[in-house]
């Protein structure tokens, strides 16, 4: 069995990565996208998935030179003690971050539509409570409830677009360059975040059955979730029109718009349980790197304890903001035009001084050996 | 050991229980009173508006077979407001039970309301409250919305939801009303493009009105009597950046859902001109729309040019003349009737809005949005200038599916 082995197959990595970053789809991401260009956006995720290419393969070609080391490790040996230190810091203070807002942004969803009159810190402490539950049982545990889970959350987010469809004009995706073929690559190169969780994955190489199984989860979870971010961006596009602009979550949305016919009309809630649980997934994992994460930087083995405690951290500084608004308007927008060029520019130059240092030779060498 | 461990575990089980009653939203069904129409008016006072709120009764109908209670289906309050959202905590202090909107199946605005250009912006905040969906419909009342809800007590269908539901649902099958719920009222709008059609309705009827086609009438018109309620959905009511402005008869309203993809009519029974009759008599016949329109531009030049491709099914349902459709110059003739027939019912329809209401009352412009490849040439080409130039050709494709049952000539008796 794999969970004697202790390792993550490809299909939990693949699943893992999918809702992490494929339920992008399903919060303000479509919405922030639009508002910059317009009903071009779905194009965005292509671009910036065909930008952001480069530095993940170079990176993971870097990596795939030191045998089951993850990427602190990796970061550490290429750039020394020191400077090595200072970028995993910098690493985990962004990727903090990053959690504390979108573990916000979903409290905020949850207040927003379902339940509208529970103060915000039960939600988002509820929330937390169970994402932290998740996290301490370790990685096999989230691998395989998220194989469990990836299923049902696609399939019912393509119902759900599905039914939206019935709604929706093929027409609007028209103009098709949206803004100008220009203001697209520019948008795109600046949207690399979308994809920065992939960056992050990789601190997990050390506990996945084999290099071949990373590489190829990587780039099946990378292709399909580009897909599935556009195709979502798409259909939001084609059934809301410019009305896409004045929609902070169009996700929900959709769901309270559908209907199965005429005798089942409100069926939103049956969508949310499976949207909640994949999200659940989604900062169980994200909570999980970040500890072992902070492990690494202060050299703690049993990393696994320190997840609540960080929990109750992030919690707090998600609380910091007042309103949903300052979250998406002010807090948010900082780690998104930060985090993606950062680590792609980590990824290069991981890349660069492997390369003069002469790595890749060696690894040949060994190989030959 | 192990029997602590078992124990704890069914104890986390049962505070696990507690947790999932919830305790901020939690919700009774029986402490919630629904409102499934919302009638807004004019108030005397100023930057106030009168809110009438349609309260159903959750337990009428609700039993199965006989006993039920003796309660009224419905409740009707009005009152003054500075919205209809804070309006619900006013409303507690005459309902006993908590007011939710979100069963709420439609807005009913009247006519003198609508055609305030403040309307947009009170209406706007239908967007900031959290329970009213976007699929529930805006319909606009000839008279008060105050009256209209008083005057409306339909016979059969008592409860007022169903009651709203179907007659919404098959006016729209129909095509006499339109499709007009807040999602496209709101998309309309941001677009400014073109023109939306709401439903329009009236509790009362005219005193004497005179007898028209079948679909010409707006609400109000038809002249039916009998043992009925007097309510009637037909027409639309014409509004351009949110504010009304005009109405449209049934059979302007189901032309103009026949041209726009987006609604869902279904099948549609009309009276057409039967070209073998030199008595202008008038056949029955089914029109079905399977597939869309094909609409072509050339936008190009001074005068943009549109081609309409209306594909329609046709089943021919009377013979008032008696023609045999066996032979094939009978059916050729009847064909190019109905398509010249229908083809310019639409082109006098699109000349009266252009000239008329200068304004498009469909979403045309999205399908010229292919002909331009970014947003800055779509916005300076300006549609809203451009309509009223506009030439707009329309062509139909008839593909007659059934002449009807009788195949042999029948014996022609009397004229």
């Amino acid at each position: 069995m794999k969970q004697q082995s202790g390792k993550l197959g490809i299909r939990e990595f693949v699943s893992i990565a999918v809702l992490m970053v494929g339920s992008k789809a399903t919060e303000d991401t479509p919405a922030i996208l639009y508002s910059q260009a317009q009903n071009a956006s779905w194009m965005i995720p292509f671009i910036s998935a065909g930008i952001f290419f480069i530095p993940l393969y170079l990176l993971i070609k870097t990596m795939s030179v030191y045998d089951e080391k993850d990427l602190f490790s990796v970061i550490k040996i290429i750039l020394g003690k020191y400077i090595g230190f200072l970028v995993c810091l910098i690493i985990f203070i962004m990727s903090s971050y990053a959690v504390s807002f979108d573990t916000r942004t979903y409290t905020n969803i949850i207040r927003a539509f379902y339940f509208t009159t529970t103060p915000t810190l039960i939600v988002y402490a509820l929330l937390i409570l169970i994402c932290a539950y998740g996290a301490k049982k370790g990685l096999q545990h989230i691998g395989s409830v998220s194989y469990l889970i990836v299923f049902y959350g696609v399939l019912s987010l393509y119902i759900a677009l599905l039914l939206g469809t019935q709604n929706a004009n093929i027409n609007s995706m028209f103009p098709i360059w949206g803004p100008g073929p220009l203001a697209l690559v520019k948008e795109g190169s600046q949207k690399l975040t979308l994809f920065a969780d992939f960056f992050l994955l990789t601190m997990l190489v050390p506990y996945l059955t084999s290099k071949k199984a990373f590489k190829r989860g990587t780039w099946l979870a990378y292709f399909y979730v580009t897909f599935q971010i556009s195709i979502a961006i798409l259909t939001y596009v084609c059934m809301f029109d410019e009305g896409l602009a004045g929609i902070a979550y169009p996700f929900h949305t959709v769901i309270r718009f559908i209907s199965l016919g005429q005798y089942i009309p409100n069926v939103e809630i049956i969508f949310f349980i499976i949207w909640i649980m994949a999200a659940f997934i989604r900062f169980t994992a994200f909570l999980y790197i970040n500890a072992m994460m902070f492990g690494h930087l202060f050299k703690i083995k049993d990393f696994e304890y320190l997840i609540p405690s960080l929990a109750t951290l992030y919690l707090m500084i998600g609380m910091i903001p007042e309103a949903p608004i300052n979250v998406s308007l002010v807090f948010k927008p900082l780690i998104v035009s930060t985090a993606g060029p950062f680590f792609a520019v980590i990824s290069f130059v991981l890349w660069l001084v492997a390369l003069l240092k002469g790595e890749f030779k060696h690894a040949k060498n060994k190989d030959i050996i | 050991m192990q029997k602590t461990k078992t124990l704890f575990k069914l104890w986390l089980f049962c505070v696990m229980v507690c947790l999932l009653s919830g305790c901020w939203d939690r919700e009774e069904l029986e402490d919630k009173s629904y409102v499934i129409g919302l009638g807004l008016d004019h108030s005397k006072e100023k930057d106030k508006i009168k809110v009438t709120m349609l309260l159903a009764n959750p337990e009428v109908g609700s039993m199965q077979g006989g006993g039920g209670s003796t309660e009224k289906p419905r409740e009707i309050i009005t009152f003054d407001a500075n919205d209809f959202i804070a309006a619900k905590a006013t409303a507690n202090s005459v309902i006993s039970r908590n007011i939710s909107y979100e069963l709420l199946r439609i807005f009913v605005v009247s006519e003198e309301f609508a055609r305030d250009p403040m309307f947009p912006t009170t209406f706007d905040e239908v967007l900031k409250d959290k329970e009213i969906r976007l699929n529930s419909y805006i319909a606009v009342s000839k008279e008060k919305a105050s009256q209209y809800f008083l005057k409306n007590k339909p016979r059969m269908e008592t409860r007022p939801h169903k009651y709203f539901q179907f007659m919404v649902d098959h006016g729209i099958e129909n095509g006499l009303i339109p499709d007009s719920n807040l999602f496209r009222y709101f998309n309309t709008i941001e677009r400014g493009s073109d023109l939306f059609l709401a439903m329009y309705t009236t509790a009362k009827r005219q005193k004497n009105p005179e007898i028209k086609r079948e679909d010409e009438y707006t609400a109000g018109e038809l002249n039916a009597t009998g043992e009925l309620d007097d309510t009637q959905f037909i027409g639309s009511a014409v509004f351009k950046n949110g504010v009304m402005f005009d109405t449209l008869t049934g059979q302007e309203t189901r032309t103009i859902n026949i041209l726009d993809d987006t609604t869902n009519i279904k099948d549609i029974l009309v009276n057409m001109p039967d070209p073998f009759s030199d008595k202008k008599r008038q056949f029955a016949a089914r029109i079905m729309k399977t597939e869309n329109n094909k609409v072509k531009m050339n936008l190009k030049g001074i005068t943009p040019k549109i081609f309409i491709n209306i594909p329609l099914q046709i089943e021919i349902m009377s013979n008032p003349s008696m023609v045999d459709f066996s032979k094939e110059k009978n059916q050729q003739i009847l064909k190019k009737s109905i398509a010249d027939h229908i083809a310019k019912v639409n082109e006098d329809l699109l000349k009266k809005t252009q000239t008329k209401f200068k304004g498009i009352p469909y979403p045309l412009p999205l399908y010229s949005k292919k002909y331009f490849a970014t947003i800055q040439e779509y916005k300076k080409f300006n549609w809203a200038k451009a309509y009223p130039r506009a030439d707009i050709k329309v062509k139909v494709d008839i593909t007659i599916v059934d002449y009807g049952n009788r195949t042999k000539k029948a014996k022609r008796l009397g004229g």
